[in-house]
């Protein structure tokens, strides 16, 4: 058996250790509900079965505890780890499971999970290959959801150029009283002829405007 | 111009990297320092030990425990400057405050505190009460030795009188109102946002446990440090003119505003300004509980990274049974803290302050004594 910890033959099929893998017990700490989703989505898809999200502060401990994961997936952004890590020392003293960062020898699974902004924390003595596919899912799916973020954060910053062009336009076709090509034109331009983009333009316009009042 | 990323935690002894890069002083060494807040110190150690930051603000302990591996993965840490010391206050929930109060001990001095603390501990076990629960920010700190200590002065055993946990500087107000704990020692300015907030009174200031006490320093990757030994002089240099501006009483004002703003600490400038001083509300509107040393940014070669400050961490972290007594382990600590890169970047040894009866100048409990603990572990 993998783990000598008490209890755990419960629920464990020796028979079969593939079966036995994916019934780790996994716990998701992140406060983004949309990522959380995601995320065990990816795991349940790989065929982990037991994919619990804990979120809130309060009590934070007491609900791991009662639990009892194997491994721990938290959003580097979550200022619960502090209070996690101690977890892990006091365990010696109140006999809980003992649980470590993964692997020590293995750096590059750790710096990729910091890059995508998740730590993780496995019961002691889980074997490297055996948490494995789920770091590497959830390294996968951490990089996913922080890509369709920064598409969304582009879509919007797109919005608001649009809307100051907008306004900008406005603001030219009332003072020189042109029509609206005629406004755009002007900005187009002047963009092109100071090697700026349209919204620095229609931003400086706008300031203009405002002083001008 | 080298760009380096450095890591931060909301706290007012972040006050001297911030000033350092803000302030023209980084600029001055030819060095453009990006800041990154972070929100655990977890993180901090992590982003340094992968490279996604250069260096950064860190709990002394953790840098010692990183080093030798406790807690965590072994993280080899070089500390070649200290960005303060003390800074530090208990803060004690208002009921139990109170009943520290109803004992009849007057709780104006550290060690009548404590003794008050120890009585309540005492009767609540009499009738049957829950243990009292004391809260740090961190495992590995000086908050958590503080705390410790404060109790075994008071009779109290911190490992089965009451529990120790850990919860985040944003979140102690909140769960000091909450019940969740019954006291906790933060930095600055988390004790003064707790009695703002009226859920709790500061009932020591971490210089009345300790005089001279080592807290944050700052903490690079052994890896960075051996390979760009000029760049490390140079910052160290930017942090020592940054810490001498911060020290100046005139500057407070202009300090206080920079650390308050949202992409520092996001907190009141009055209100920092309080800490700077080292002037504290112990209740709202209440008397100011003042202390020349409160928090030291500079003077007395507060800077300079003592050896012996680093052979006390560790003996702290073995007597919070956090780590087992070595005489490597010993030697290995010492070697985290590097006054010979200080002392090569400042160009001189600042005059020391003289700390009695031992190098943290310890005001509650036994002295220190370096010599005997680095032969024996005692």
């Amino acid at each position: 058996m993998a783990s000598g910890r008490p209890g755990f033959s419960r629920w464990l099929q020796p028979t079969d250790p593939m079966a036995s893998d994916l019934n780790l017990r996994i716990v998701i700490v992140d406060e983004s509900p949309v990522r959380a989703a995601i995320l065990s989505e990816g795991l349940r898809e790989a065929g982990y079965v037991n994919v619990l999200r804990v979120e809130g502060h309060k009590n934070l401990l007491e609900r791991i505890y009662a639990i009892d994961p194997d491994v721990i997936l938290i959003d580097l952004e979550d200022p619960s780890r502090d209070t996690i890590e101690q977890m892990f020392q006091m365990s010696r003293e109140v006999k809980r499971p003992v649980a470590m960062f993964v692997d020590q020898s293995d750096g590059k699974t750790i710096e990729a999970a910091i890059a995508a902004g998740v730590a993780s924390y496995v019961v002691d003595g889980l074997r490297k290959d055996r948490v494995k596919p789920i770091l590497e899912t959830t390294i996968s799916r951490f990089r996913a959801f922080a890509r369709l973020k920064e598409e969304l954060e582009e879509a919007k910053s797109q919005l608001e150029e649009r809307k100051l062009v907008d306004r900008a336009k406005l603001i030219l076709m009332k003072m020189k009283n042109i029509d609206e090509q005629a406004a755009y034109g002007l900005m187009r331009r002047t963009a092109m002829n100071e090697k700026k983009r349209m919204v620095d333009i229609a931003q400086s316009v706008i300031t203009a405007a405002e002083m001008l009042r | 111009m080298r760009r380096l990323a450095m890591g931060f935690i909301p706290l007012t002894d972040a006050a001297v990297l911030i000033a350092a890069a803000e302030r023209g002083f980084s600029m001055a060494e030819g060095l453009d320092i990006d800041l990154h807040k972070e929100v655990s110190w977890a993180n901090i150690r992590d982003k340094v030990n992968v490279g996604l930051l250069d260096g950064a603000h860190m709990l002394g302990p953790l840098a010692i425990a990183s080093s030798l591996g406790l807690g965590h993965v072994r993280v080899p840490l070089v500390v070649p400057f200290a960005l303060n010391l003390n800074g530090s206050a208990l803060t004690i929930a208002k009921d139990v405050y109170a009943e520290m109060g109803d004992t009849g001990i007057d709780l104006s001095t550290a060690p009548a505190a404590a003794r008050a603390l120890g009585r309540v501990v005492a009767q609540r076990r009499a009738a049957g009460r829950e243990p009292l629960i004391f809260a740090s920010v961190y495992s590995f700190s000086t908050h958590t030795y503080l705390v410790r200590n404060f109790l075994k002065a008071g009779g109290v055993d911190p490992d089965r009188d009451v529990r120790l946990v850990v919860i985040p500087p944003p979140f102690m107000a909140e769960s000091l109102r909450n019940g969740l704990v019954h006291g906790f020692c933060v930095g600055s300015p988390w004790n003064s946002v707790a009695v703002d907030a009226d859920v709790g009174r500061i009932a020591v200031l971490g210089a009345e446990i300790f005089g001279w006490v080592p807290e944050k320093v700052l903490g690079v990757h052994a890896r960075f440090a051996n390979a760009e030994s000029d760049v490390l002089h140079r910052l160290v240099r930017a942090l020592y003119a940054a810490a001498r501006w911060c020290e100046d009483p005139a500057n407070h004002e202009d300090l206080a505003r920079l650390l308050g703003e949202p992409r520092h600490l996001s907190l009141p400038a009055d209100v920092l300004r309080r800490t700077l001083d080292g002037r504290l509300h112990t209740a709202p509107g209440g008397p100011l509980r003042a202390h020349q040393d409160y928090l030291v940014l500079h003077r007395d070669g507060a800077n300079r990274p003592e050896p012996d400050h680093a052979l006390w961490m560790y003996s702290q972290i073995v007597e919070a049974h956090q780590g087992e007594w070595t005489p490597d382990a010993a030697r290995e600590a010492i070697s985290v803290y590097r006054p010979d890169i200080f002392d090569h970047a400042v160009g001189h040894t600042p005059v020391r302050h003289t700390a009695e009866p031992d190098c943290v100048a310890t005001r509650l409990g036994a002295p220190f004594d370096a010599p005997r603990f680095l032969a024996t572990g005692k």
